[in-house]
């Protein structure tokens, strides 16, 4: 609504990426630039899908209220190349379990900033209508956050040669949870038609419970040994 | 209301209307004042509607600078008005906490429009429409003029004259085309525009018809002029005069004719002249047939208002109600139709009245007057009511003239556009007579810093929590590898 408020939103966005990068000790490895490197990759696999998504899926011809739930699945699954691009970018770095998420998650999380939501915050939220959609898209940036991390934590242990026979399963569950979280945040609005607030709750609440497991599963792998 | 209003836009809804209030504002140089009209006007109790239309003439005579909006009801328009009624009468009644918070987090709104500064328009033009039924074969010289309601705004005023006049027209034609039920009377309809503003168009035909052209078709034998104007609600009728007719001329005839069929099928009508004489030193003249009767024509106007004063002639509150009454038209049609049917019958003896006058009884039912014929009327009538209070919208656009050529094609002889040259105003016409206004919904400036506020609470406690995720993490560590404390 003015540039107070696009102020306010952007540092609701940008803080704790910044915090989140100077506490977690990344400033003393010099990992800034394998971030930049980890947010090209990104825009990489980015194009990539949609290229694929373009080529290969055609437009919904039907209605404008139904959902097209087999339509909006086979989307979801082209995310799996999210899934590639992080182990990419890990299998690139050198360095300790936690270094290597880190880095590709802080890296990751950060294109995705800079490219879906610098621009509508920078347009809408100086005009002069006022709405709360900028501070949640603010808010969801921070879950995104959080997301990322997780994910990343649980392709790492994905691709582990001494990943003991029980985690597979629970690995695999909270890996296809995390590509197919969008999908099923929409499957609920759509159902109980929840408002924008309840949405955000919703996906802070299923983002905490997927880290809380990942983050579970991460310490019980590195300090089994 | 606040004291000072400067940059702050005034909203009313007419039911609130008060001119006090209006007054005030203006006083107060408020930055707008937008009146919210009702979509459905036949809905507002009476008093409200005779109030306003009482106080509109003072309206538009105040001079004032500050613009006044007037915007139709809708949804969207009415939860505004509510939102900053309830945030603007909230503020006496509680604590200063509590009124403070609503301050911080009301919703305002910030209305902006798009429009320039109105500028005075200097070449414009009317539009008027004039259609014949002539005699052919027959040296009549003799001409009647059913004529004209003029194109502007008002379903009564005069919407239903034009629509009267229409349908007069329509049925005449449907007799002239067959030379046994020819009259012995050629009829000009002439819809004139202009009629708010002293009857231009007419002016400016009769100027063409008399002064500028060498054809006979008014200088010689006009048996008489009849206009038509307000005819749509109202139990009475009221012929005008400027003149009372003489004994022998065809205007006695249609007076007593009409008399007579009042009183033998429409005894509920109560029908009776006003004699008025024209006064030259007027501004503004009373009604149409004083023009005529300005260039020595024989004239009158049949209305059901018995005054030329009275406000429902020029006020926005003259709209279409649901139910028209049909009566007036098929009185009239029985009136005029045997009254121009009688004129041959003494002179032609080969014609049949009772004949005619039969089989009219028979087809009138089959075209009820008055009653809209779609989509011919209802698109023309709709036309008029779109137009804006002051605006006199001069042309007619091209898809509504289609119909109606297309309807009236059988009966067009002629169709004219005539312009009024600038040469010699009488009004100036201003443009921006359409705006559009955007609405904002903004908060007010306090709501910025109770958000950032917030903002930095929550961001020192996401610094806390990372600086202290070891913590969290040890936590977990001790849960899941409960054998390590073991040992």
């Amino acid at each position: 609504m003015t540039l107070f408020h696009f102020g306010n939103c952007f540092a609701l966005a940008y803080f704790p990426y910044f915090i989140t990068y100077k506490c977690s000790g990344l400033s003393e490895y010099n990992a800034f630039w394998r971030c930049v490197q980890a947010g090209a990759t990104y825009l990489f696999v980015q194009l990539c899908k949609m290229l694929f998504l373009a080529t290969f899926f055609p437009t919904w011809e039907g209605g404008a209220g139904v959902y097209d739930f087999v339509g909006e699945f086979m989307k979801s699954t082209v995310d799996l190349a999210d899934l590639l691009g992080l182990h990419l970018v890990m299998s690139r770095n050198a360095g300790k379990g936690e270094y290597k998420i880190m880095v590709a998650a802080m890296g990751w999380a950060t294109a995705e900033l800079v490219m879906s939501r610098f621009l509508p915050l920078w347009v809408g939220a100086r005009g002069i209508e006022f709405d709360w959609k900028y501070i949640q898209m603010s808010f969801d940036s921070n879950i995104s956050l959080v997301h990322y991390i997780a994910m990343a934590a649980v392709v790492w242990m994905f691709t582990r040669y001494d990943l003991p026979k029980s985690f597979r399963l629970p690995v695999t569950v909270l890996l296809a949870l995390c590509v197919y979280k969008a999908f099923l945040i929409e499957l609920f609005v759509h159902i109980f038609m929840l408002g924008s607030w309840t949405v955000l709750l919703v996906k802070a609440v299923l983002t905490g419970a997927i880290s809380l497991c990942s983050l579970f599963l991460f310490v019980t792998l590195v300090h089994s040994n | 209301m606040a004291e000072v209003l400067s940059r702050r836009c005034v909203i009313m809804r007419l039911a609130d209307f008060s001119y006090d209030k209006y007054q005030k504002a203006l006083r107060q140089s408020a930055g707008a004042v937008v009146i919210i009209l009702p979509k459905n006007m036949s809905a507002m109790p009476q008093d409200i509607v005779q109030q306003f239309m009482e106080l509109e003439p003072e309206m538009l005579a105040t001079e004032t600078i500050v613009p006044v909006y007037f915007a139709e009801e809708d949804n969207e328009l009415l939860s505004i008005y509510t939102q900053t009624l309830t945030s603007s009468s909230s503020q006496g009644s509680l604590s200063a906490a509590e009124v403070l918070l609503h301050t911080a987090t009301a919703n305002g709104f910030q209305m902006v429009t798009s429009g320039a500064q109105s500028k005075a328009i200097s070449d414009w033009a009317i539009t008027s429409l004039e259609v014949r039924h002539t005699e052919t074969g027959r040296d009549r010289k003799a001409c009647s003029d059913v004529c004209k309601p003029w194109l502007s705004y008002g379903a009564d005023s005069n919407g239903s004259g034009v629509s009267m006049l229409l349908e007069l027209a329509r049925l005449f034609s449907k007799l002239y085309t067959y030379k046994r039920t020819h009259a012995a009377y050629n009829l000009l309809f002439f819809v004139s525009g202009g009629g708010k503003f002293n009857y231009q168009g007419t002016k400016r035909w009769l100027e063409d018809n008399l002064d500028h052209t060498d054809s006979s078709l008014l200088q010689d034998n006009v048996a008489f002029v009849l206009c038509l104007d307000t005819l749509g609600n109202g139990d009475s009728l009221y012929l005008h005069v400027s003149k009372p007719p003489k004994e022998g001329t065809p205007q006695y005839s249609l007076l007593k004719e009409l008399e007579t069929v009042v009183a033998s099928q429409h005894p509920e009508v109560k029908f009776s002249m006003v004699h008025k004489k024209i006064n030259l030193a007027e501004d503004m003249l009373a009604w149409e047939h004083e023009r005529f009767g300005i260039r020595r024509l024989p004239a009158f106007t049949l209305s059901h208002l018995p005054s030329h004063r009275s406000a429902q002639r020029s006020s926005i509150m003259d709209v279409r109600s649901v139910s028209p009454s049909s009566r007036h038209g098929s009185f009239r049609s029985q009136t005029l139709v045997p009254f121009f049917l009688s004129f041959p019958s003494s002179l032609c003896p080969s014609l049949h009245v009772d004949v005619f006058v039969s089989f009219l009884h028979s087809i009138l039912p089959y075209y009820p007057c008055f009653v809209p014929i779609p989509p011919f009327n209802s698109s023309f009538l709709s036309f008029l009511f779109h137009s804006c209070l002051l605006a006199f919208q001069p042309f007619l656009p091209c898809p509504v003239l289609v119909p109606f050529s297309v309807f009236f094609c059988p009966l067009f002889t002629l169709l004219k556009n005539i312009s009024a040259f600038s040469r010699d105003p009488e009004f100036v016409f201003y443009d921006q007579l359409k705006q559009t206004m955007n609405a904002y919904r903004v908060k007010p400036a306090i709501f910025d810093l109770l958000l950032a506020f917030c903002i930095a609470a929550y961001l020192g406690m996401m610094y806390l929590a990372i600086q202290n995720f070891g913590l969290l993490y040890s936590v977990v560590r001790r849960i899941t590898l409960p054998k390590a404390k073991v040992h």
